[in-house]
């Protein structure tokens, strides 16, 4: 079964590698310019689709979580902590790229955007639930906190939201989905959605990786506890 | 009626240890009245008005006061074993995280009243017109607070990090708290209307409500063995 998760994640993270590639020569020499922001705009494409894989992924971790704790089904933590740890990445990359934005579009480097300081707490949310996970003796609970960490991280998201909302937005509004249809220009669009491809595809490509490694993981320790005696898990060499 | 009783006589039992033991009282009411001198040489008067500040040093007083007697709710029941005898006896897994929920809730109430006690005396602080309405928004804040506290402390204590661990689970999770209490309250010192701060009460409601419904519904998956 690892083997098979192993090469769909090798073809997905190659067309994804691809698509990230064929984004950033749109983003560098295709699309163009912005008018009022000029180039640093081009971030947005990049930005963008890294904030919608981020908060894909924890939803991701908050419905395994929650059908975990229901049925203590181990694929499923597996799959959380793939996903959680992807969506981290991908948050990184979101409060990497914002503030570089930000400098530029609005002279300074943090500001407290309700979208950003989301953002930033989501990083937060996330690292609570690796701590929880790696600071529990037995692994059995560890899993159970963590989804309890998780679950309740999403429950607060949408209130996180609101509330950061009622204190004062800055942010650009939104330019794909809003009621007059998008504002955005058609080139600038199709960058967009390249972008949106590209981070998506290469999600589940390090999903399907992790997922993986957490499998071999745990069939390597599971043998252990069995004194050896177990078969080796399929793909992996002594 | 059965499910009250249980979760009255966990209360009572959380209430009584607490009155004999004074442990946690006391930790945190000499928390508070030393923050309330630390604030005043670390803010100076003669720059920032202590009152332009005040609802936020309050409510940063009793998150961090509260902090140091939520992360102790399961203490007591970790030593000796406890928790265990709590767990065998026939009780549902809310009614005892609402029993915890409502001792820490007490307690931290009291702590709340000192807070502000402490800080009127200290700074000299006005807290407008509307005691009935501050009152309110403080309650509902301290429940919310309690019960993401609560829940959280149920894991914290049984990691390796222990206490070191609880705000780093509770602070992110806690910001609708801290942004709908702080702003209500500055209002209310203010003076403002009570009108002003209803969409305040009500997603503080929100929070509580939320915050107690997920703690009731996953706590015993903290505490399953």
């Amino acid at each position: 079964m690892s083997t098979k998760i192993r090469w769909s994640g090798a073809v997905l993270g190659v067309l994804g590698l691809a698509l990230v590639l064929v984004v950033h020569w749109q983003v560098f020499f295709w699309v163009s310019t912005e008018r009022t922001m000029g180039v640093v705009q081009r971030i947005f494409y990049i930005h963008v689709p890294s904030a919608w894989v981020a908060f894909m992924a924890f939803g991701i971790v908050a419905i395994c979580s929650a059908v975990y704790l229901w049925l203590k089904d181990e694929r499923l933590d597996m799959a959380a902590v793939a996903a959680a740890e992807g969506g981290m990445l991908f948050t990184a990359i979101v409060l990497l790229t914002g503030p570089i934005w930000a400098r530029v579009a609005w002279g300074t480097w943090w500001t407290w955007e309700p979208r950003l300081t989301l953002t930033l707490l989501l990083f937060f949310i996330y690292l609570g639930y690796f701590l929880v996970r790696s600071s529990t003796e037995n692994p059995e609970r560890g899993k159970r906190f963590a989804a309890v960490v998780g679950i309740v991280g999403a429950l607060d998201i949408p209130l996180i939201h609101v509330s950061v909302q009622f204190f004062r937005s800055q942010h650009p509004e939104p330019v794909v989905i809003n009621p007059e249809g998008p504002s955005l220009q058609g080139d600038m669009l199709t960058t967009l959605f390249t972008g949106l491809a590209a981070f998506t595809v290469l999600f589940f490509a390090f999903f399907l990786f992790r997922y993986g490694l957490e499998h071999m993981e745990r069939a390597l320790v599971h043998r252990q506890l069995a004194g050896d005696r177990a078969p080796l898990p399929e793909g992996a060499t002594s | 009626m059965e499910y009250f009783r249980q979760m009255g006589a966990l209360i009572w039992k959380d209430v009584v240890v607490e009155l004999r033991t004074r442990e946690r009282i006391a930790a945190m009411g000499a928390f508070t009245i030393l923050v309330g001198i630390l604030f005043n040489y670390a803010i100076d008067p003669t720059v920032v008005e202590p009152q332009a500040i005040a609802s936020g040093l309050i409510w940063m007083t009793i998150i961090f006061g509260g902090m140091l007697g939520l992360g102790r709710t399961f203490h007591l029941e970790e030593e000796e074993g406890a928790f265990q005898g709590i767990l065998l006896s026939p009780i549902p897994r809310d009614a005892l995280y609402l029993g915890k929920v409502v001792a820490n809730f007490i307690l931290l109430t009291a702590v709340t009243g000192l807070v502000f006690g402490v800080f009127a005396l200290f700074f000299g602080l006005e807290f407008g017109g509307h005691p009935l309405a501050l009152t309110g928004v403080v309650l509902l804040g301290i429940l919310g607070f309690v019960a993401i506290g609560t829940l959280f402390s149920g894991i914290s204590a049984r990691t390796s990090m222990g206490d070191t661990l609880l705000p780093i689970l509770v602070f992110p999770v806690l910001l609708p708290m801290v942004i709908y209490g702080v702003t209500a309250t500055s209002s209310l010192f203010q003076g403002l209307p009570v009108s002003e701060v209803d969409g305040n009460i009500r997603m503080l409601g929100a929070f509580a409500v939320v915050a107690l419904a997920a703690g009731a519904g996953l706590f015993r998956f903290v505490v399953e063995e």
